[in-house]
């Protein structure tokens, strides 16, 4: 596998680039430490709001034109904000990499927050909530989340309230970007065929170089998920759900992200995982089960997703119950670790035929300080056994310690 | 396709084997494509063709659905059936070194598989569950809606899922008959990354020397769609309202195709697109917005669609009407071209990143008989076609638009009224 090269600016923003030669574009890709749960209160939504703005142009280009000169050079780009970062990212033809790095660093990094654009914007951005309002099922997770999370920002939504959005102006955002885009809570990371590009050359007068540290160091709290349960009727839902959330350490510890991925893996992951074969293939009480792990900096989150008649969520929630209690009770069996290694494994193997997949993982685990190369979580994978899974992590899946929530419809 | 090395065989029996070489990575992916998918559904019997293809990983030749699943599973890989309107198609992603526990499995499946009683009915109330959930979406039903009016009760008419109804009546025998049809309509099976020696003979090694007969898909027509302006509204309880304009139109690598393919980038493709800069960027009104126009053996929709708030449906309607007018009104300029070409190309080659990549996309081009190239003879055909070929193209093609509507009462009654005012409406 090839191995991560990374390189220090004098400001002490980093680079980190990955050689993949067979790839037919190159995946810029723009990291920072300023995602939903670095806002104010007063700030809900401005994370994601900036990241729209900043395709509005910078100082140096106008709105759209990036998109159009990314474009017309046979790229595209994109962006998306999460609870704890940021990245836009570009993929383009090798030979126009160095030009769409220019344009992606002016465009991020010095943004022109115009008031008619914020205006207009604005209303953009109350379409997407909308649209999101219109799907139950999202309002389901967002209200899981919420009563599971309590005031931790994991609980609040990454689209913003309404009545913040309505309220923001360029000035509060202006004073977001200045506070998080700062020299120690960006880095960029570069995947594809990269011979004779000297990125790091052209990065030495970028914008990137002359980012100023941060004022002073701050954080995010640790999550502390509140178990409970709770019933709701949501309109235009069609079948019923049960929705949990569970919490394991954060993504610091990559080690036992690894672990939480087997074990989810291990529970609901094809027809012969534990939760499918008993819920749907056997008992038929379900149209679907789903376990994700969401890894994130302040505590990963496993939400488990339940799709089924609602005069069987009892039932359904009393087999998830029964499925969790005999996994604590006994341990898996050599061969259901197995299956789940090679699943995580080749899911893991796959994910690297894919410039675009390879920067967001390097450039990721960059910003969070974490440098293991591309091997590493194969490592870690082979690292567990099942009686480390039983004693490290399947306790941490125990049922009396998630959030419940029934969604019923209306 | 460029850079990659193409191998073409003939199983026995006469399905054709494309073997693409790309060593390095250590993984296969195998698509086997049989023409013949929920377009073929016969009457009474729509969802047929999904119900099949789900039932197939339930047990076939020796294996149990449960050793079957474990087998597959066991060695981490993916393996999906699954009908579309023109085909079924079988997709295996593994690790190449496990290609000689899995190849055997494709054929097996469609050749010995078992049809459980008990697992049909299973997969049957999964597909009937999934149609009903569906319906909290309503993107899915101004779609399902649009569908209506572009291809009423034709072969295009229903979702790949089926209709509830006909869904609930489908039996064992049915679905055995249309097993034996497998292959009959043509067929083509793909292999991408790197290849294990003697793929062939995996391929074939749970048949016991069995051939399949099976033909190489033929170009042929396949479903037309109706040609008139037609409005549907589905009132719903929601902040939005959903619009969605759309034609069907014609067959991929049919004439005029490629210059639509033109119009979608230059419309729909990218945020400097078209209706993107029109729609979000000028006017804010939607966050999502696009083009839908997918690759189908017959008349395929070529659709807007966006969804803004209530209280500005009359706007977003407004919008939406014009953009498409301007496309039969004007020719677009020479920069748009250009852009319209680059972004055509970027994403051909984005779109052969990976060995599924690559082998969904030839399965694609040979299931419907056209030749392995096709997709790079596009990229030279569509750099010579000039703004007046696709202004022809729209003209021919896209006259009569429909528009479906998802939303509350009152945005309805808004975009209605701008509809009727409207000439498009015919």
């Amino acid at each position: 596998m090839p191995e991560p090269r990374r390189h220090q600016l004098d400001n002490g923003v980093s680079l980190v680039q990955i050689e993949l030669p067979q790839a037919p574009v190159v995946c810029l890709d723009l990291w920072c430490r300023a995602g939903s749960a670095w806002e104010t209160s007063a700030e809900s939504g401005l994370a994601h709001f900036l990241e729209h703005m900043v395709f509005k142009g910078s100082e140096h280009l106008d709105a759209g034109e990036f998109d159009l000169k990314v474009e017309a050079l046979g790229g595209n780009s994109n962006a998306a904000t999460g609870f704890d970062d940021v990245h836009y990212h570009v993929l383009i033809p090798p030979a126009a990499a160095p030009q769409a790095m220019e344009l992606l660093l002016d465009l991020v990094l010095q943004p022109r927050l115009d008031d008619d654009d914020f205006a207009m914007e604005r209303q953009v951005v109350l379409e997407e909530l909308a649209q999101s309002e219109d799907q139950p099922e999202e309002v389901a997770f967002q209200e899981l989340l919420r009563q599971a999370c309590g005031d931790h920002a994991y609980g609040l939504p990454i689209l913003g309230r309404r009545e913040a959005l309505e309220a923001h102006t360029t000035d509060a955002m202006a004073a977001f970007h200045r506070r998080h885009y700062r020299a120690d809570r960006c880095c960029l990371s570069v995947a594809g065929p990269l011979a004779g590009l000297d990125l790091e050359r052209h990065l030495r007068e970028s914008p990137l170089a002359a980012l100023a540290p941060s004022d002073h160091n701050s954080a995010v709290p640790v999550l502390q998920l509140q178990p409970g349960k709770q019933r709701i009727e949501l309109a235009r839902l069609e079948a019923a759900r049960l929705l949990m959330a569970w919490q394991l350490p954060g993504a610091a510890d990559q080690d036992s992200v690894m672990g939480g991925d087997l074990i989810t893996t291990l529970l609901a992951e094809g027809r012969r995982s534990r939760l499918v074969e008993q819920l749907r293939e056997r008992l038929r009480l379900v149209e679907s089960i789903d376990l994700d792990l969401n890894v994130l900096e302040s505590g990963c989150l496993v939400l488990l997703e339940a799709v089924c008649e609602p005069e069987q969520l009892d039932a359904v929630e009393q087999q998830v119950r029964q499925v969790l209690l005999e996994l604590i009770d006994t341990s898996p069996s050599e061969a259901e670790l197995d299956r789940a290694k090679r699943l995580v494994g080749n899911g893991y193997r796959f994910s690297l035929e894919v410039a675009g997949s390879v920067a967001a993982m390097v450039g990721n685990s960059q910003l969070w300080g974490r440098r293991h190369n591309l091997q590493r979580p194969l490592e870690w994978l082979e690292g567990w056994s099942t009686e480390r899974l039983s004693q490290e992590v399947i306790p941490l899946l125990h049922p009396d310690r998630a959030y419940c929530l029934q969604a019923v419809p209306a | 396709m460029s850079g990659a090395q193409a191998q073409q065989l003939l199983l026995p029996g006469g399905c054709p084997l494309w073997l693409i070489d790309r060593p390095g990575a250590g993984i296969l992916s195998a698509k086997l494509w049989m023409r013949g998918g929920s377009s073929c559904d016969r009457s009474g019997q729509r969802g047929a063709a999904q119900l099949l293809a789900g039932v197939l990983s339930r047990g076939c030749g020796d294996l149990s659905g449960d050793a079957l699943a474990d087998l597959v599973e066991g060695c981490g890989a993916g393996l999906r059936c699954e009908a579309a309107e023109d085909g079924t198609l079988l997709s295996l992603k593994c690790a190449s070194s496990d290609a000689q526990a899995l190849l055997p499995l494709l054929l097996l499946m469609v050749q010995r598989p078992w049809l459980v009683e008990d697992q049909i009915n299973l997969e049957r109330q999964l597909n009937l569950q999934t149609l009903q959930r569906q319906r909290e979406d309503p993107f899915q039903l101004a779609h399902d809606q649009l569908r209506g009016l572009l291809y009423g009760d034709g072969p295009y008419g229903h979702d790949a899922l089926g209709v509830e109804a006909d869904l609930r009546t489908l039996n064992r025998s049915q679905l055995q008959e249309l097993v034996g049809a497998y292959g009959q309509a043509g067929a083509v099976l793909v292999l991408a990354g790197e290849l294990p020696p003697q793929a062939q003979t995996l391929l074939l090694a749970g048949l016991a020397g069995e051939a399949w007969p099976c033909a190489a898909p033929q170009r042929q027509a396949g479903p037309k769609g109706l040609k008139q302006s037609q409005l549907a509204c589905s009132q719903d309880d929601t902040e939005q309202l959903v619009l969605m304009l759309g034609a069907s139109t014609t067959a991929l690598g049919a004439p005029h195709a490629l210059a639509l393919r033109l119009l979608h980038c230059h419309l729909g493709v990218g945020m400097s697109s078209r209706l993107f800069v029109a729609l979000r960027e000028e006017h804010g009104l939607a966050y999502d917005v696009g083009v839908h126009y997918p690759a189908r053996l017959g008349d395929a929709p070529f659709v807007f669609h966006l969804s803004t708030s209530s209280d500005r449906a009359a706007d977003a309607t407004r919008e939406l009407l014009a953009e498409w007018q301007r496309l039969l009104d004007q020719a677009i300029t020479a920069e748009d071209l250009e852009l319209a070409l680059a972004k055509f190309r970027g994403q051909e080659a984005l779109g052969r990143q990976t060995s599924s990549q690559l082998a969904d996309r030839h399965a694609l081009v040979l299931g419907h008989g056209l030749p392995f190239d096709f997709a790079d003879r596009s990229l030279h055909e569509a750099a010579e076609l000039s703004s007046d070929q696709l202004l022809q193209a729209a003209r021919e093609l896209l006259t009569a638009p429909s528009l479906s509507l998802c939303g509350p009462a009152s945005a309805l009654q808004q975009a209605e009224a701008v509809w009727q005012r409207h000439s498009l409406s015919g």
